[in-house]
């Protein structure tokens, strides 16, 4: 089975010289397709670092990632956007939707910049929304929706270009108790049901309780990486 | 192209509301930019207008016919005799509206207590009437009857100056056609009141009388015509210049290089204008577009973040702009459409005639609507409304998505 992304020898030092940061030490990572894993530590020990570099959104200073068999480095700013857009979805923990237009924009919106056709984009939309609980919501905008609403939203603009992966920095850091245990009952049937892979970077254990991988990040190391 | 512009349209329509304070600041800056460009312009041109209908039609007329040589030495040895044949007919087409003859000599006027220069102008007075607005000018006693009237009209000011008023008696001197001095007691039947050049330096007479009074048979010294504002001036000068080649035919540019100059300089004054009423609107919205980009900053990274290529945030930015500087420049538009219509009726502005007689300038201007200088000026305007705005959009499309994600979680 081919990784989804494969992480070689990754480093990243942010600054020079004597205010040199090491942020991540030769990280050796695979993850595989239906994983539904978290990426936990405290922090500065890396993950969200270790996140932007699988989803493309920043340059290792050595080693390489390979998301879905596309090697990152030298890719341009356009083909990194590209990339992103094809193979990596996002939930963020303030859910960042654009709030002028409505839950279906939000998603239509990606599949406009994959260059869909506009009955289809309505479509596959009002189906995503479906499948998140959100039916009847079309039209409402973000300040019109609960937070565990927004994120649901923001899964699933996600899951909408059918990436390789999704990524998801603590997404249930905004959410009550109760909405976050429905977030990631939402994550975990979309990952049984469609195989979906997730990576989510986490220090709350309520989310670690849902995952069947755990990687350990520590001062820039993976600590542990188990599975269960 | 036109897929992506559907979807950004709505959204950069929305994005403009997000702060409507802000874009009213943006809309207001160029809405009265454009309307004072505008406004201006048609003031600028209907006092132009003014100026240029009222000096011509005094004297000057659309263009005049001399001697070849009268303009440079306007003596009574460059005259030239009655249009007839080729030319008589030139100035009999259609395009002409009226034209008719002058002997103009230098001379001097006496009275008991003043002697002073002037230019003696002998007209026929039916065909003045119609081509010159002095007639109408005539304030006190009456203007010439015919060809052969023997009374002379004078400015208020030169009588003033004389000491000397209707009814009453004064001298014209000027050299007659055999070298000798010419001198004649003429009697004042009317006093015209206009600009002050004008009413210090000429005295009219009959023509055939001025004649007379130099020796001369049927010379003249000018033709001055008329022609409509919209007829080709340059193409009816040629005409007659064609039909008279030994004569020197011009039109009312280089016999009146002051308005000519006065009406270039009009043009060239509108685009300074442009200028600095552009730069006061290209930093208000350098400065409001900026603004806002930097409030969104983390937006634009996000949606970097979500696959958007730097072009397309470039463009989704400009689009805002284009769109709010759209709007602006069709208020300013209608503001100025608005404004020149309530003043259909002219702008009064007799309160400065004294002022404004230094211009020659009507004291009620119009100022009209000029559909082309309106497309021109809101075009201008909203392209370089659009191209400074750039530069904020530029800032937004170099984004860090990484950035975005920092603030974001």
């Amino acid at each position: 089975m081919e990784n989804i992304v494969t992480c070689r020898e990754l480093t990243k030092t942010f600054g020079k010289g004597e205010l040199a940061v090491q942020a991540l030490r030769d990280v050796d990572l695979d993850v595989l397709p239906g994983d539904f894993a978290t990426l936990a530590g405290p922090s500065g020990s890396g993950k969200t670092t270790l996140l932007n570099m699988i989803g493309a959104l920043d340059q290792p200073t050595g080693g390489s990632v390979v998301i879905d068999g596309a090697a990152l480095s030298g890719l341009s700013n356009a083909a990194l956007s590209e990339l992103r857009l094809s193979k990596i979805g996002f939930v963020f923990q303030s859910f960042n939707l654009i709030p002028v237009f409505s839950a279906q924009e939000n998603i239509e919106f990606i599949l406009e910049l994959q260059g869909r056709d506009r009955s289809e984009r309505r479509d596959l939309a009002r189906q995503a929304l479906d499948n998140v609980g959100l039916a009847g919501m079309e039209h409402r905008r973000p300040s019109a929706l609960s937070g565990g609403q927004q994120q649901r939203v923001a899964v699933a603009r996600a899951l909408i270009s059918k990436p390789a992966i999704v990524l998801a920095d603590e997404p249930t850091a905004n959410l009550d108790s109760r909405t976050a245990a429905d977030l990631m009952a939402l994550m975990y049937r979309l990952n049984q049901e469609h195989g979906i892979t997730f990576v989510i970077g986490t220090h709350d254990p309520r989310v670690m309780k849902h995952t069947k991988r755990h990687i350990e990040l520590l001062d820039g190391r993976i600590k542990s990486d188990t599975r269960q | 192209m036109m897929e992506t512009l559907r979807t950004f349209a709505p959204l950069a329509w929305r994005n403009l509301w997000r702060n409507p304070r802000r874009t009213l600041i943006t809309l207001i800056v160029v809405s009265v930019g454009l309307w004072s460009i505008l406004f201006f312009n048609s003031f600028m041109n209907a006092w132009m207008q003014a100026s240029k209908v009222a000096t011509l039609d005094l004297l000057i007329g659309r263009g005049q016919i001399h001697a070849t040589g009268y303009l440079d030495d306007p003596s009574i040895d460059t005259l030239m005799p009655p249009p007839d044949g080729a030319l008589e007919a030139a100035l009999n087409a259609p395009e002409i509206t009226n034209w008719t003859t002058r002997l103009q000599l230098p001379g001097v006027v006496l009275s008991e207590y003043k002697t002073l220069p002037v230019t003696i102008m002998g007209v026929d007075p039916m065909a003045e009437r119609v081509v010159s607005t002095l007639p109408g000018k005539v304030v006190e006693g009456r203007y010439l009857r015919d060809a052969a009237d023997d009374g002379v009209i004078l400015g208020l000011n030169l009588a003033e100056r004389l000491k000397t008023g209707l009814g009453r008696r004064v001298i014209l001197m000027s050299q007659s056609i055999d070298g000798s001095l010419a001198e004649r007691s003429f009697n004042v039947v009317g006093l015209f009141d206009a600009d002050k050049p004008t009413e210090d330096f000429f005295a009219f007479t009959g023509r055939e009388t001025a004649q007379a009074f130099v020796g001369l048979n049927r010379e003249i010294a000018q033709i001055v015509f008329d022609v409509p504002d919209t007829t080709d001036l340059d193409g009816v000068v040629a005409s007659l210049q064609l039909a008279a080649p030994e004569l020197d035919v011009r039109s009312w540019r280089e016999l009146s290089l002051f308005l000519a100059t006065n009406e270039k300089f009009m043009g060239g004054f509108i685009f300074v204008w442009l200028g600095v009423v552009f730069s006061l609107m290209a930093i208000g919205i350098i400065n409001t577009q900026l603004m806002a980009v930097f409030e969104r900053m983390q937006e634009f990274g996000l949606l970097r973040a979500l696959g958007m290529k730097p072009r397309l945030v470039l463009l989704m930015v400009t689009l805002e702009s284009a769109m709010l500087i759209g709007i602006g420049v069709a208020l300013g538009a209608v503001l100025a459409a608005a404004t020149i219509w309530s003043f259909a009726d002219g702008v009064d502005l007799s309160a400065f005639a004294e002022a404004l007689e230094m211009f020659q300038g009507g004291q009620v201007l119009y100022p009209e609507y000029h559909p082309g200088a309106f497309a021109f000026f809101a075009a201008i305007i909203w392209a370089l409304g659009s191209l400074v705005a750039l530069w904020p959009a530029r800032r937004a499309s170099k984004s860090s998505p990484v950035e975005a994600m920092r603030r974001a979680t």
